[in-house]
């Protein structure tokens, strides 16, 4: 029924309803505002302090490991968050807020995306199945220097050129799982 | 880490060592250490598995039932042959002024019961074999006779403290590799091959303990461990 809603009910309540509206979509523009802070923050800082070349202190290190940590559900929940308020703020805003809520809600966006994605990963490339060659097999050089590990009688040879791409490399040697680091 | 086996990734960089996490906990473990600094595991140590930097030749005879990681061939343009003078040009973001070793110097580290010591290269490079004592323990570093890989052996023989020499070739002018390799200890005059086992003489059969060290540049060894001392002879 028509009746019962309450701009039908009370039209000469309408100059008084605009007030509170205005409040209420300057709290909704603030708590959109702190949305898209956090999910920006949660990617671009420990990015901006994890960046290579760069010194890291140690504080700001642990604050950078501890908002990544964070990283991947905050900016979800966040971006989530900036959608659903930009949605309800999108009928109300004028030309020049509609673009900045459509910037704000494209960094956010890139922001939540990143926070999923290892982009260290994408520079250093990990090996995902490392396969081995006997050692007669091998075309290296022998000047070319190697890290070694025997474990029993199962020896591994990891050419360093290789590691020090790759970084990181998960492997079991004689029964003994062991990461390998250059 | 306490029966549960890890698989570790890349995750970042701490002033040029990189930082690791595993895929089981999201922990942040520090590369050179070893050591879980942020996460569920924080405290944790790894175990240091005994490992070693060598020529391919000389890795070469010694394992010849050994398997080497073959390249990833959709990488393989990555691989840098030329690392090592490419990775020195890099620069550096911490440095120890006053101390007498320059950022990039390659130092060849190790610790015993905590106690950690640095060996510049180019020194134990000249002096190879090099005899030190640290925290007590005598120690024994040695040049391979390729002249590039190096090993660390506590230098005891049946709890006795002992000395080695490298028998002198007369060819002081040739380079490292094509000198003739012969690892001799004072007390016995027993022959040592490379990997610290006596191969003739009253020794024969006999193994050295080893040391695990690592080969790294002066700033990363200092500031992980910022109470080392440096060997000079």
């Amino acid at each position: 029924m028509s009746t019962s809603s309450p701009s039908a009910q009370l039209p000469q309540n309408q100059p008084d309803r605009r007030q509170p509206d205005r409040q209420t979509s300057r709290w909704i523009w603030i708590l959109f505002f702190l949305c898209a802070v956090a999910a920006i923050g949660l990617f671009f800082i420990p990015a901006f302090i994890i960046r290579p070349f760069r010194y890291q202190a140690p504080r700001a290190l642990l604050l950078a490991m501890a908002l990544r940590q964070r990283a991947p559900l905050g900016t979800l929940i966040a971006g989530v968050a900036c959608f659903v308020l930009a949605f309800v703020l999108w009928r109300t805003a004028g030309r020049w807020r509609k673009a900045l809520l459509v910037l704000a809600l494209l960094v956010v966006t890139f922001s939540t995306i990143m926070a999923w994605q290892n982009y260290f990963e994408w520079m250093f490339h990990p090996i995902a199945g490392p396969q081995f060659l006997a050692q007669s097999e091998s075309n290296l050089d022998p000047k070319e220097m190697i890290l070694a590990v025997r474990f029993g009688s199962d020896d591994r040879a990891y050419p360093i050129s290789q590691m020090a791409y790759h970084h990181v490399l998960n492997d079991v040697v004689g029964g003994v799982p062991i990461a390998v680091t250059y | 880490m306490n029966g549960r086996v890890l698989h570790f990734y890349l995750a970042g960089i701490n002033n040029q060592n990189f930082l690791m996490r595993d895929k089981e906990t999201g922990t942040w473990w520090q590369q050179i250490t070893g050591k879980a600094i942020y996460g569920p595991l924080q405290g944790a140590a790894l175990e240091l598995v005994l490992s070693d930097e060598l020529t391919f030749g000389e890795w070469r005879t010694e394992s010849p039932t050994g398997q080497v990681l073959a390249p990833v061939t959709k990488y393989a343009k990555k691989y840098d042959i030329n690392w090592e003078p490419d990775v020195a040009k890099l620069p550096v973001v911490i440095s120890f002024p006053g101390s007498e070793l320059k950022s990039r110097d390659v130092v060849i580290g190790l610790t015993i019961a905590d106690a950690a010591r640095a060996y510049p290269w180019e020194t134990f490079a000249k002096q190879s074999p090099v005899l030190d004592r640290v925290n007590g323990t005598p120690l024994l570093l040695v040049l391979g006779p390729d002249g590039k890989s190096f090993r660390v052996f506590v230098s005891r023989i049946d709890n006795h403290d002992a000395e080695f020499f490298l028998q002198g070739d007369d060819t002081a002018d040739a380079p490292a590799e094509k000198k003739a390799w012969t690892l001799l200890d004072a007390t016995t005059a027993s022959q040592w091959n490379f990997q610290g086992c006596a191969t003739s003489g009253p020794a024969q059969g006999k193994c050295l303990d080893r040391v695990p060290a690592l080969k790294d540049y002066w700033f990363d060894w200092r500031n992980y461990h910022p109470d080392t001392t440096v060997y000079k002879h």
